[in-house]
């Protein structure tokens, strides 16, 4: 088992997922509240990244990243290297690959509370922030819950994208799912069914734990209130 | 509403209508290639070429040597595996999986150090001495023949130590010259052939590293045994060989061995 693969995993997956929450809650309320037919074409480019192969996917991103754009040569000028086989670049790599995962959910469970609570919110002078703070997030946390399992595992088990964009650096950009692969690639199935049933264990373990919590069974409550 | 119906079965029976076009097409079922990816620049010409003297169809597959052997050793039906070493071919035969009891060498590999022509960093054995380079991409040394040969040759030149933290490891030595080709590498260890693409000729140059510093990359070759054409496929093999085939391969950037 490679250990510093799996806490690289977890860290990815980690930042991934806050970043995510961090940009979906805001884009989901957009989609939700919003009006007009630009918001179709929004929701659509969100949900493009399913559409990408993810060696595709982290192809163009090495391409847009790198120094031969104008984008890349920004960011190479500020950081002083290009953002490819870095750390920093598998979070911005997992962060697009994963965005359908965390907003869909989010923007369906706002959808789904009750329009008359939203209503009622806006005629007693709540802005759109403070009716997403306090009548949306609250009442849609199974689906924030919902969207933050799925982004965390969608990133724990990321792999053209790391392998395009990554470089397999230990300890920066080698995640589980490239030893995985490395291990299957080199015939060591034993290794790999071995790092496989960790990883297997450990999810079931900690879903099964996020699924039992009090958080998610007060979140169901929430959506039944709503009801 | 009824539009869009329409104009869903009017797509669906345009597809079905296509897909036993494609399966019918040619009498005889091509001949399917499992080929290293240091190939890819190389042989689609030479495929050409043997069809129109044989009228022989010819599919090939370019992948990572180990990634090809993972496959035939799971039953993929291919007919003639081209590698980028002696090993992986030597493992099929061992598995029970080739005609042969020796893999057939058709083509030595070059590795050339390449760099992108803005970059500013000229391709030379110093180069690998400057600390300016900051990203140097080879092949996976693990599974790749390429990434082997450009781990052996850094050791040879007692530079490995100092460079092993600026190493970005490739798929295959297809993705390490990706990786060099989009900037995103300061050089590249990659293949003769990749370097001799005019893609890559146009955007960069390079220089071989000397054949004295890593151990010969033979390719080698066996037909499967689960081929059902193994006649055609051994003619493709024995084209490869000929003097003509030695030549294109020579062209795109592989040693002959004939």
């Amino acid at each position: 088992m490679d250990w510093q693969a799996l806490i690289l995993t977890l860290k990815l997956a980690a930042a991934t997922t806050t970043i995510l929450l961090a940009v979906a809650v805001p884009l989901g309320a957009l989609l939700a509240l919003g009006r007009g037919r630009w918001l179709a074409v929004l929701e659509a480019v969100t949900a493009l990244p399913l559409v990408l192969p993810p060696t595709v996917l982290g192809f163009f991103l090495l391409v847009l990243l790198g120094p031969k754009t104008a984008f890349g040569r920004a960011i190479v000028s500020v950081l002083g290297h290009p953002l490819a086989f870095s750390f920093a670049g598998l979070v911005v790599g997992s962060v697009i690959y994963s965005l359908p995962f965390a907003v869909q959910p989010i923007s369906a469970g706002f959808a789904a509370v009750n329009p008359a609570l939203v209503d009622a919110a806006r005629l007693l002078g709540a802005g759109p922030a403070r009716i997403v703070g306090t009548v949306l997030v609250p009442l849609a946390r199974r689906s924030l819950v919902i969207a933050a399992v799925l982004s965390f595992l969608h990133t724990v088990g990321e792999f053209g994208v790391v392998l395009m964009l990554g470089g397999d650096i230990p300890g920066a950009t080698r995640t589980l799912s490239i030893v995985l692969y490395d291990q299957v690639e080199s015939f060591d199935y034993a290794t790999a069914a071995r790092t496989a049933a960790v990883l297997l264990a450990m999810s079931v373990a900690a879903l099964a734990a996020i699924y039992a919590s009090g958080a998610a069974r007060s979140a169901r409550a929430g959506s039944t209130l709503n009801d | 509403m009824r539009r869009i119906s329409t104009a869903r079965v009017l797509l669906l029976a345009s597809i079905l209508a296509w897909i036993p076009g494609a399966a019918q097409t040619g009498a005889q079922e091509p001949v399917r290639v499992a080929a290293a990816a240091d190939l890819g620049p190389v042989l689609p010409g030479i495929l050409v070429q043997f069809q129109l003297a044989t009228g022989i169809h010819v599919d090939a597959v370019y992948q990572s040597s180990a990634a090809l052997t993972g496959l035939i050793e799971n039953g993929a039906p291919f007919d003639l595996f081209l590698s980028a070493d002696l090993d992986y071919p030597k493992k099929l035969i061992k598995d029970g999986q080739a005609e042969e009891t020796e893999p057939q060498i058709y083509a030595r590999g070059t590795l050339v150090l390449w760099t992108r022509k803005d970059s500013g960093l000229a391709p030379s054995l110093d180069l690998l001495r400057n600390p300016t380079l900051k990203r140097l991409a080879i092949a996976n040394p693990d599974r790749a023949p390429y990434g082997r040969a450009a781990v052996a040759a850094l050791r040879s030149m007692k530079l490995y130590d100092a460079l092993a933290p600026r190493l970005v490891r490739a798929e295959n030595i297809a993705q390490a010259a990706q990786f060099a080709d989009t900037g995103n590498a300061d050089a590249g260890l990659i293949s003769l052939t990749s370097a001799r693409t005019p893609r890559m000729s146009g955007s960069g140059h390079y220089v071989e590293i000397p054949h004295g510093l890593y151990p010969p990359i033979e390719q080698g070759a066996v037909v499967l045994k689960r081929s059902r054409q193994s006649d055609r496929a051994h003619r493709l093999l024995g084209y490869l060989l000929s003097r003509q085939g030695q030549a294109q391969l020579e062209l795109g950037g592989l040693t002959p061995v004939q």
